[in-house]
């Protein structure tokens, strides 16, 4: 079963195996200032039926990942914090977009944030700060 | 120097019975350690990123999902919401690999539950997290 993206959206090419499992996630805009977006289903849902908070966790980091990815032309980088904050419950059928922001870019280190959303109503904010490998 | 851990104890129970903690796992509860609850799971291919690590959205899961069952077991089974969660991401973990989380609460008001957990292999740690649960 694979979602159609949404109208707009193409899907991401995705390369770790977590994020195949979960996904597709979907995109669109330049590299630099994509936004993503993935469409909850019923994988997604904790036993009360609402999204879990696993999957928007994992979502940041694949989508705060990406946009990581072009701030540093495809240089290996790593997660190291994250923190996130549940706003709203999301359900089965929505689609959660965010635009990942680069706050600032040093020579070893990026930090970058996003606000999560839901039909334009906020569900979900992270920020992040994630190390470019081999840099001290 | 680094211990590897390949099994979960006999007396391992589950608490993946559906919905994304189950696509996302199987996660497990095991036996606590004095006021310590503890919880483990075994990192799979599914569970990777495209470098062979432990993808940073399963370990986020894992210590979500130790952290509320945690908080629920601290208050009579009542169902709790996620309002934050802290990941530092300081280890990598590797296919194979017995991950445990080992949780505490650090605070508990009348609507409120603080935690925080170790996220370990032996003595490997791959990361910390603290986080805010609100009673429902």
């Amino acid at each position: 079963m694979t979602p159609v993206p949404p109208p707009g959206f193409t899907s991401t090419h995705l390369i770790d195996p977590f994020e195949l499992h979960v996904g597709p996630i979907f995109e669109q805009g330049v590299k630099g200032a994509r936004r993503f977006a993935f469409i909850v289903d019923a994988r997604h849902i904790n036993m009360r039926g609402i999204l879990h908070g696993g999957m928007l966790m994992t979502f940041a980091d694949a989508a705060l990942g990406q946009a990581a990815w072009d701030a540093c032309d495809h240089a290996r980088c790593v997660t190291l914090t994250m923190q996130s904050q549940f706003i709203a419950p999301a359900k089965v059928g929505d689609l959660v977009e965010v635009a990942p922001v680069l706050t600032r870019r040093t020579r070893s280190l990026m930090f970058l944030r996003g606000d999560f959303t839901v039909v334009g109503e906020p569900i979900y904010t992270v920020s992040s700060v994630w190390k470019l490998l081999g840099l001290d | 120097m680094s211990t590897t851990v390949n099994a979960l104890p006999p007396d391992a129970e589950t608490v993946s019975i559906g919905g994304f903690i189950l696509f996302a796992g199987p996660f497990w509860r095991l036996a606590p350690d004095g006021e310590i609850r503890r919880f483990a799971f075994v990192v799979a291919e599914k569970h990777m990123n495209g470098s062979g690590n432990l993808h940073g959205g399963v370990l986020m899961t894992f210590s979500d999902v130790a952290m509320s069952q945690t908080a629920r077991a601290a208050n009579g089974a009542r169902p709790c919401n996620t309002v934050s969660l802290n990941c530092d991401f300081i280890g990598p973990g590797r296919l194979g690999d017995v991950v445990e989380a080992r949780v505490r609460v650090t605070r508990q008001t009348r609507t409120m539950i603080f935690l925080s957990a170790d996220i370990v292999v032996g003595e490997r740690v791959l990361g910390v997290a603290t986080g805010l649960w609100k009673l429902a």
